[in-house]
């Protein structure tokens, strides 16, 4: 691989990528007045328009057995029962019950009628409490969904205009800008432009058609240009027909995980379009853990029909290429013991999880499970977007410390991962932690493995 | 009317019918929030077979919670199937179902039921009490869970005290019996307890959510 980002310049660009996130406090605009009627109402027309069969079902099936606790990363590190998963469900199963179950016309007479301070209270359970992991999902006897019900609390508070400050700021300045942390199009094409310094081969931008279509984001933009710089490096010497487009490379969607449908939407919508308009036969979205359920599950329903593409992340994607044997790696000099991170959103909110074994196994390296492993794995801490949120600190620390605890564990000397956010969280957590294990993307360790030029480009052919 | 003649007739008579049409009202309401289906491409088919692998799977924790939670699925099992077996195998209850549906079928001998009936019963005691020290679950639990799990508990106490012609008349302590059953037919629709409906559902929505995903759940 080209090193495309000394260790010194990623420390630098770290340093001040902090600093830039931790004064998005102090940038964040007024928020908007509204009554608290006002404020009532529009979370419970997203509630009320939110749940169907299938979660009216969820909701009613709980036995309020407690077990959800003993698999949430924030109740398991400060064990306060305020965490327990179905307790973050409690308010809209009211506003379900009292207004749309069958039993609306008794309930209507026995529950109260949810009140904006009790949205303000929910802020810090549906945010700061719950990452949307859904690690609950998997120990609940019921198998109540909660993460995505989670994720409709969000939008209820979104609509009601009580988003954090932090994932406020950020959902409004991509909804005006469509990218993050100011990585607008100019920045884009100044790393383009790095990266293909370093590189030393040109990098497509704004073709017209193009088989793949690779977006970044504006983490990897500032902070991991190794991520994007190896995905690229990547498909430059498999040979693929890809691009990067000025109009279509911002992967993150801050619309999603404020909860804000319309720009969640608009998002989405705009990378459908693009990746309609080229004639992408795949999307690749970068290592961002929630950029995968964004466009996977999101561009279909952002255009209103089913999309000529499929969405891959980045370890899905050369996961595969290396399992089906078109993408041939080098085995490592070194036989390193690693751990690997299966980010939420992509493993259990998207079934890849032998696709980057493969890419670990191809290259020699040992993995070391961590006790909790794949569709069971632990959240970095930080999902979500709550990584941001400066209140959440003590939480955000809590949840690493449980994740850290396993890793340690399995006596590994690097993490793997494939998600700029949870690396971002690894790195903060390790800062404050005073822990200094190596954390590395997967795109960087594929592309520090690709074999020779001739001999790949005899099996590209 | 003697107490006994009203427990066996228009109670639970009356509770009977309130059970049934409480259990198809609230299931249908549910029923009729159906809604259209997703847009996006699965990752994975055959999502039926999957969504019934859930419903299968759930019965046991998966092993990285079983440290955490094994002995309340253990507990629930034991209740469930207890309280089960005491309705539909003790010889008295069998006659009554007889009467009922026309045919029978073979009774367990009462010590097997009686033994079964106090595990069950303590198991519901330990869970009530769970309930009320564990505070997550005690932050948890509402009217809803303390009255559901004291009304099922009801008709296993009053049985037992039943068939141990304890204290007071036999008539009494059946009529106390049957009358603890109707309230549990009433209480069942309108409580927690209509998670039969709703529970092995929930895991099958679960399932086929997660196996769209390329995850088996
Ligand atoms: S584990 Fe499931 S059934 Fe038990 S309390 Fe949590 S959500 Fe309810
Ligand atoms: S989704 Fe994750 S963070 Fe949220 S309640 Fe469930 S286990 Fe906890």
């Amino acid at each position: 691989m080209t090193e495309v980002v000394t260790k010194e310049e990623l420390d630098e660009a770290f340093a001040m990528f902090y600093g830039m996130a931790a004064s998005i406090k102090d940038l964040v605009s007024e928020p908007v007045e509204v009554s608290d009627e006002e404020r009532v109402a529009a979370a419970k027309r997203v509630f009320l328009k939110g749940i169907d069969a299938n979660l009216a079902t969820q909701l009613e099936a709980c036995v309020h057995c407690g077990a959800c606790a003993q698999a949430c990363q924030f109740y398991l590190g400060t064990e306060d029962p305020k965490y327990t998963p179905i307790h973050k469900l409690d308010l809209m199963k009211r506003v379900y019950d009292r207004e749309m179950s069958p039993l609306s016309w008794i309930k209507k007479h026995v529950l109260k009628d949810i009140t904006a301070d009790d949205l303000r209270a929910q802020q810090e359970l549906v945010y700061d409490a719950c990452t949307m992991c859904g690690r609950c999902n998997m120990v609940c006897p019921a198998g109540i969904n909660i993460a995505d019900l989670v994720a409709l609390n969000r939008s209820a508070l979104s609509a009601a205009r009580l988003m954090p400050d932090e994932l406020r700021y950020m959902q409004e300045a991509q909804a005006e800008d469509g990218t993050i942390f100011g990585a607008d199009e100019d920045l884009f094409m100044f790393r383009v432009q790095d990266l293909q310094d370093k590189l030393g081969f040109e990098i497509p931008v704004d073709k017209p058609k193009a088989e793949v279509l690779l977006l970044t984001s504006g983490l990897d933009i500032h902070l991991f240009r190794d991520a994007t710089g190896g995905a690229i490096e990547t498909l430059h010497h498999m040979g693929i027909d890809y691009t990067l487009r000025t109009d279509a490379y911002e992967g993150a969607n801050f619309g999603l995980l404020a909860g804000h449908e319309p720009t969640k939407k608009m998002l989405t919508e705009k990378l459908t379009k693009v990746a309609i308009e080229i004639g992408a036969k795949i999307v690749i979205v970068p290592e961002c853990g929630h950029s995968f359920p964004a466009m996977r599950w999101g561009a279909a329903e952002s255009v209103g029909h089913s999309v000529p593409f499929t969405a891959m992340t980045v370890s899905e994607y050369f996961g595969k290429a290396v399992m089906e044997g078109r993408l041939k790696l080098e085995k490592s000099k070194e036989k390193r013991v690693v751990a690997l991170h299966d980010p939420c959103k992509v493993g259990r909110g998207g079934g890849v999880f032998e696709e980057p074994r493969a890419i670990l196994e191809a290259i020699g390296w040992e993995l070391h499970e961590t006790e909790s492993n794949r569709a069971y794995n632990f959240c970095c801490g930080g999902g979500a977007g709550n990584f941001l949120i400066e209140r959440a600190d003590k939480l955000k620390r809590a949840g690493y410390r449980i994740k850290m605890a396993e890793i340690e564990k399995t006596e590994a000397q690097s993490l793997v991962v494939s998600c700029g956010s949870c690396r971002m969280n690894f790195e903060v957590g390790k800062v404050k932690a005073g822990d200094t294990l190596p954390v590395e993307s997967l795109a960087a360790i594929i592309a520090a493995h690709l074999p020779k030029k001739e001999k790949a480009e005899g099996e590209a052919a | 009317m003697s107490l006994l003649d009203f427990a066996r007739g228009p109670a639970l008579q009356w509770a009977g019918i309130i059970f049934v049409l409480g259990m198809v009202w609230r299931t249908l309401g549910i029923f009729m929030l159906m809604r259209s289906s997703p847009l996006s491409a699965n990752r994975d088919n055959h999502l039926f077979e999957h969504g019934v692998r859930t419903v299968w799977s759930r019965f046991v924790p998966a092993p990285v919670f079983e440290k955490k939670v094994s002995f309340q699925y253990v507990a629930g099992w034991i209740w469930h199937l207890g309280f089960l077996v005491v309705l539909l195998f003790y010889k008295v209850h069998v006659m009554f179902f007889e009467g009922l549906l026309g045919f029978g079928w073979p009774a367990l001998p009462n010590s097997i039921v009686l033994a079964i009936a106090g595990v069950t019963l303590g198991v519901l005691l330990w869970l009530l009490g769970r309930r009320i020290f564990n505070p997550v679950l005690r932050y948890i639990s509402t009217f809803n869970d303390y009255s559901s799990v004291i009304i099922t508990t009801l008709p296993i106490l009053t049985g037992l005290l039943t068939f141990t012609h304890f204290g007071i008349a036999y008539e009494t302590l059946l009529a106390i019996h049957m009358l603890s059953i109707a309230l549990l037919l009433v209480w069942f629709p309108f409580s927690k307890l209509f998670h039969v409906i709703t529970l092995l559902p929930s895991r099958y929505v679960l399932g086929v959510k997660f196996w769209r995903r390329g995850v088996q759940a």
